[in-house]
Formats: C-alpha cells, sequence, structure tokens
C-alpha cells in the first residue's frame, strides 16, 4: 500500500495522533489557553470551543504499561482504560485544565471515579449520557449540557453565551464537511489516500484547535483530490469499532493488501457523518438533537442497532466495501454484542466480516497478520 | 509440472514436492532459530528425497505457516488457514472442518463444499490447546510425547482439569501428582481439557462433519479420540502424515498459480 503522501498536513496530523501533547497544543497552551480532556465521543466539544477552550478526546498514546492503574483497576476492564489511567497517574496528563467523562460504559466510568481521587486535574466533571436516542433522552442530555456548562462557568470564571455557542457550532460544522469530503475522495476506484493515514487525519481532529485544523485539512483535501491514488490493492474494507486510534493497527491490514476506505469508529464517520442544524435558536437543543438522535449512535445505545445496522448497509454501498472487520477491546461487552449482530447480518447480505479482538496497544502482529491474510485470501477467491 | 509448498511454524519446518498431482516427497524437520535457514533446509531434505537437483527444478513455490514472509525462495506466501483447508479437503474432499493443532497456535477452520474457507478462529496469544502445552506437560510428568498419547487411552477415570492455561495447568498437575492420582488419570484429562477448548473453538465455526485434524497433534491418538468423544463425532483419518497437511495445501495452491501463468 502507498503510504507515500509528503504533505505538509498529513505529517503535522501524523505527529498529533503519535502524541499527546502536540506542537499544536504546546502552542496553545503557552498562550495561556485551556485544554479541556474528554473520554467519550459524546461529550458535546462545541461547549468547550465556545467556552473558548481547546477540546481534547483523551488517548494513551505511547503508553508503556498500566502497572500504577493496575492497583486501582479490576481485572475485566478494558486496555484502554488501564493505559489511559496510567499515564493520568504517571502524570503525563499535566497539560489538561479539565477532564469530562461520561457515564459511556462501565469501564470507562471507574477511570472517573480514580482520576478524581488521584490525578490532579483542576476540574473534572461527569455527565451522565442517557441509555437511549428518543425525545426524553434529547431533553435529558440537554440538561446535561447545562451542567456541563454551569459548571465550566463556574470554575473557570468565563461565560458561555448562545452567540458563542453558535460560532462553535458553525466552525466544528465546517471541521466535520471537510472530513466528510476526505471520506468522499475514499470513494473513488483508486483512492487517494490509505486507512491509516485518514485515520490520523481523524485522530488529529480531536488533539488541534479547530481553526488551524480545518485549514491543514483543506491544505491536504486540495493536495491529494489531484492525486492518482492507491489501484494496488485486493480488497476495500470498512472498519467498525470504537476507539482504535492507531494508525499503525490499521497498517498491519493494509500490508496484507486490504484497502480501509471507510469506517463505523469514534475517530471516523461516527463523529462527522452530519452536521448540526445551524441556526438561532436554542443552540443546547440543537446540539442535544445532534449528539443523541442523529449521529450514528455508539453501541451502548439500546434500542438503536436497526439504524446502526442500516448506516453500515449504506457504507458498504457507497464506498462498495468487499469485506467488513470489527476491532474490539478485550473484556468491551458493548462491542462483542454489536459485532455479534452486525456480522451475522453483513454475511446473510454476502459480505463477509472478521472479529478481531485486541488489546489497546498493538501487540502479536504476527496473529493479526494471519488472520487478516486469511480473510483477505476468503474474499479473493 | 513440478511445485513445492514451505511450511514454516514455531517448532517444524516442513516442504512437500508434488509433480502433476502427486507428492513426490516430503520433509518434517525442527524449526531452527532463523525461519529462513529451516526453510532452505527442509526444501532442500524434499530436493534430495525427490531426486531433484536443485531448486530450480520448482516451477512455483508458496510459503506458508507462521514463518511465511521469511521462505526466501518462494514465490508467494499464502496464509496456513488457507492452506489447511486446502490439503485436508485434497486428501479427504468430504472435509468440511479442519482443527489444525500446530507447535504454538490451534486454529478451526470450516469449508464449504466447493473449498472455499467460510470461517476461521485462533487461539489468542496462548500455549493452551499446542503442542508446547503437551510438551510442558510431558516434561512435568517426565513421560516424553509418545507417553502422553499413550497413558491419555489407559486412563480409566480421567481426573478434572479445571484450567486450560497451560501454566495454571501445571500446578493443577503437581497438586494432583501430590495427591497420588493415578497418572493416565491425569493425563487423560489434560487431553479433555484441551479437547473441550477445541471443542468451544469448533462450536464458533459451527461443527460440520467431514472433520480432519490437522497439525503435529493430530498423531497424538489420545487426542483425537479424546475430541471425537467432545465433538460427539468420528474424525476422518488423513491418508497422509497430519503434519504436512499446511505444506501439502502450499504445494496445490502452488500448482494452481502456475496453471494460471501458463
Ligand atoms: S472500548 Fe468498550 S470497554 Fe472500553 S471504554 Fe469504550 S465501550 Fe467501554
Amino acid at each position: 500500500m502507498q503510504t507515500s503522501i509528503k504533505s505538509r498536513a498529513l505529517k503535522e496530523f501524523a505527529e498529533a495522533t503519535a502524541t499527546l501533547a502536540n506542537p499544536a497544543v504546546e502552542e496553545w497552551k503557552r498562550q495561556g489557553g485551556k485544554v479541556v480532556g474528554y473520554f467519550c465521543s459524546y461529550f458535546p466539544e462545541e461547549i468547550a470551543t465556545a467556552a473558548g477552550f481547546l477540546p481534547f478526546r483523551m488517548r494513551a498514546t505511547g503508553s508503556k504499561g498500566t502497572e500504577l492503574a493496575d492497583a486501582y483497576l479490576s481485572s475485566i476492564n478494558c486496555s484502554f482504560t488501564r493505559h489511559c489511567f496510567n499515564m493520568g497517574l504517571l502524570g503525563e496528563y499535566g497539560f489538561i485544565d479539565g477532564a469530562v467523562c461520561l457515564s459511556t460504559c462501565d469501564h470507562v466510568r471507574r477511570v472517573y471515579d480514580n482520576w478524581k481521587w488521584k490525578v490532579n486535574t483542576p476540574f473534572v466533571h461527569m455527565m451522565s449520557l442517557p441509555k437511549k436516542v428518543e425525545e426524553p433522552q434529547v431533553g435529558w442530555y440537554r440538561d446535561e449540557m447545562v451542567n456541563l456548562k454551569q459548571a465550566l462557568e463556574k470554575h473557570f470564571s468565563v461565560k458561555i453565551t448562545d452567540d458563542r455557542l453558535w460560532e462553535a457550532i458553525r466552525l466544528h460544522n465546517e471541521t466535520r464537511r471537510l472530513q466528510r469530503q476526505l471520506y468522499e475522495l475514499r470513494k473513488r476506484q483508486n483512492p487517494p489516500i490509505t486507512g491509516a493515514e485518514a485515520l490520523s487525519v481523524m485522530v488529529a481532529g480531536t488533539a488541534m484547535p479547530k481553526q488551524q485544523y480545518n485549514l491543514l485539512l483543506r491544505e491536504l483535501l486540495d493536495e491529494i483530490s489531484q492525486r492518482e491514488g492507491n489501484a494496488d490493492y485486493k480488497a476495500r474494507l470498512m472498519i467498525l469499532g470504537g476507539i482504535l486510534d492507531d494508525p499503525g493497527y490499521i497498517e498491519v491490514i493494509e500490508e496484507q493488501g486490504g484497502l480501509v476506505v471507510t469506517d463505523m469508529l469514534c475517530f471516523g464517520t461516527k463523529i462527522m457523518w452530519k452536521d448540526v442544524p445551524e441556526g438561532t435558536g436554542d443552540p443546547l437543543a440543537a446540539l442535544a438533537q445532534y449528539y443523541i438522535a442523529e449521529r450514528p449512535s455508539c453501541p451502548r445505545m439500546f434500542g438503536d442497532y436497526p439504524r446502526r445496522a442500516d448506516f453500515v448497509r449504506d457504507m458498504v454501498r457507497e464506498f462498495k466495501v468487499d469485506g467488513i472487520i470489527g476491532e474490539r477491546l478485550i473484556f468491551c461487552d458493548l462491542w462483542a454484542l454489536e459485532h455479534y449482530l452486525q456480522a451475522k447480518e453483513s454475511k446473510a447480505g454476502g459480505v463477509p466480516y472478521l472479529i478481531l479482538d485486541r488489546e489497546y496497544l498493538l501487540a502479536g502482529i504476527g496473529q493479526l497478520r494471519t488472520r487478516v491474510q486469511a480473510f483477505l485470501e476468503t474474499i479473493r477467491r | 509440472m513440478i511445485v513445492g509448498g514451505c511450511d514454516i511454524g514455531s517448532a517444524t519446518g516442513k516442504a512437500v514436492i508434488m509433480n502433476n498431482g502427486t507428492i513426490v516427497s516430503y520433509t518434517i524437520i525442527p524449526s531452527t532459530t532463523k525461519p529462513e535457514l529451516t526453510a532452505r533446509m527442509a526444501m532442500d531434505a524434499a530436493i534430495e528425497k525427490a531426486g531433484l537437483s536443485s531448486l530450480g527444478n520448482l516451477g512455483y513455490i508458496v510459503g506458508t505457516g507462521y514463518g511465511r514472509l521469511k521462505v526466501p525462495f518462494a514465490n508467494e506466501n499464502i496464509s496456513e488457514i488457507t492452506c489447511h483447508a486446502r490439503g485436508a479437503q485434497w486428501l479427504c474432499p468430504t472435509v468440511r472442518t479442519v482443527i489444525d493443532i500446530g507447535g504454538q497456535d490451534c486454529k478451526v477452520t470450516s469449508i464449504s463444499d466447493s473449498g472455499k474457507v467460510l470461517e476461521f478462529v485462533m487461539n489468542d496469544r496462548c500455549a493452551a490447546g499446542t503442542g508446547r502445552f503437551f510438551e510442558a506437560m510431558a516434561r512435568v510428568l517426565s513421560c516424553g510425547l509418545e507417553g502422553l498419547s499413550t497413558l491419555s487411552l489407559q486412563g480409566k477415570n480421567p481426573a478434572v482439569i479445571s484450567s486450560q492455561c497451560s501454566v495454571f495447568a501445571e500446578s493443577e498437575v503437581i497438586t494432583l501428582v501430590n495427591e497420588g492420582v493415578d497418572l493416565a488419570d491425569i493425563v487423560a484429562g489434560l487431553h479433555n481439557s484441551v479437547a473441550g477448548r477445541l471443542n468451544s473453538m469448533v462450536g464458533k465455526v459451527g461443527l460440520v462433519e467431514d472433520v480432519a485434524i490437522t497439525g503435529g497433534c493430530a498423531k497424538n491418538e489420545g487426542l483425537v479420540k479424546a475430541l471425537e468423544a467432545k465433538l460427539r463425532v468420528k474424525v476422518k483419518r488423513l491418508p497422509e502424515d497430519p503434519q504436512i497437511v499446511g505444506a501439502l495445501g502450499a504445494a496445490l495452491i502452488a500448482r494452481e498459480k502456475l496453471d494460471k501463468k501458463s
């Protein structure tokens, strides 16, 4: 697979993805800016932006172990939460001024409990995330956003006005629009960007000021839309899963000859496939509607599986997907069930589906290679 | 049309040479620490056995197995999952489920009537139910690999070994030894526990007869019997050494590739 784009933008994205506090974050901090770390894609980034802060999605990139965190977490917590909390304990998250957790799942909930107690982030907040995606839950989530907004205003002595919120919505919509443009290019017969590169573009979007990010992304789009693209692949793949933030993982898949063309990931279509409707009324209501009811939902949402299955089916058609890879962190119950359902449905529709259990840090590459290669061989024949 | 298949596993290297659809020669050698060297040694020995003079006699070579990327003379590499399926079905066309028990991992593959791989599962980074497990147990019980198989067939009241992890199973076995439990019963219990694990892997892809076992551990009759009892079906005995099935599949695919090229 060709991974040879020499663009400045792509290099910056790759660097932001490979580190925690990348140069853009450091610059932001140098100028006195505040950073709010968040643990789940249901965090309304726009509120942080409207407060003048930089929203930063928590990762455990570069983690070397979990031994400090293991003392606090149980043996069935997923490795993402272990590594992430371990980095918190090591003080690697000293650059965040606030940490916002959501009741996404039991695993990440335990990080909140312990973070509050053991890591000295000045502002720590919990949002209670509803379990369904209907109207009452939209209202509930709006209430939670009001709580978050008030907590931020109080702690940091700032004012988050409706105007600033609408401004933030417009800015973030622009990011999402550009990201969708990138995915449009991946629909081509010869996509001009690999799946690994695209993932680093998406991860960087959660770790840089949006203005700066949008400029870079526009530059990248201009550059690659003229490229010839990758013709040398055996199959077009879609990846389904949660917090996959390591382009190295996709690289292993693509080295076997499968080109990843789209996804349903937390660093992927799940956070940008739709826009928040722009307007003048209540911005929080618009945000609540978007986050809870409009975006492709996470498997943690009950009763919304049919819509997710439709989404995957549409993706397969639009991106001409030959096979689906479902990745799951070991011990993640939500994704275990989702993959079971999606795989059954996908196979019935004639699209092969490979489920890969993984650890947060890339390990066991030999076995990963064998599985992916064998999977691609079944697609080819 | 002479072709070759070379299967570099963690414990052994295998090479098969075929000429117009029949097996001319094969070799199985212990793996060295260098996969390239293992591949070269296995293939050289097979070439000599076949009465050929050099690698140049082979029209196409496919590498497979854990070290498949390190077979220096292979024209291409194919995963061992595809190769075992191909080899097993060539030896026995009615096979629909292949259980490959190798030195460091085991895999269960289901294949369609036309030989296509439908589904597969692999055990995950763990020695349970692999050659390594049996080696470790043979060491603990100082009875040798052959002895394990023989003993397990003699067990009257197989002991219950709860742990499928080879490290924990070892301490369970030592406890049983110290309690004075009959050695044959312990060994039979070990085989049952491995068979149980394989059974659940088979459950994941869905059991369709006929079932064949490939890989070095297929030679352990005690394990085959234990597995038959768990699966409640008869396992097909293959007409060739089960350990060469991966290399055989690789040679069969090599033949196909050569056909396509000409
Ligand atoms: S990956 Fe799974 S277990 Fe980990 S935080 Fe997300 S949903 Fe929870």
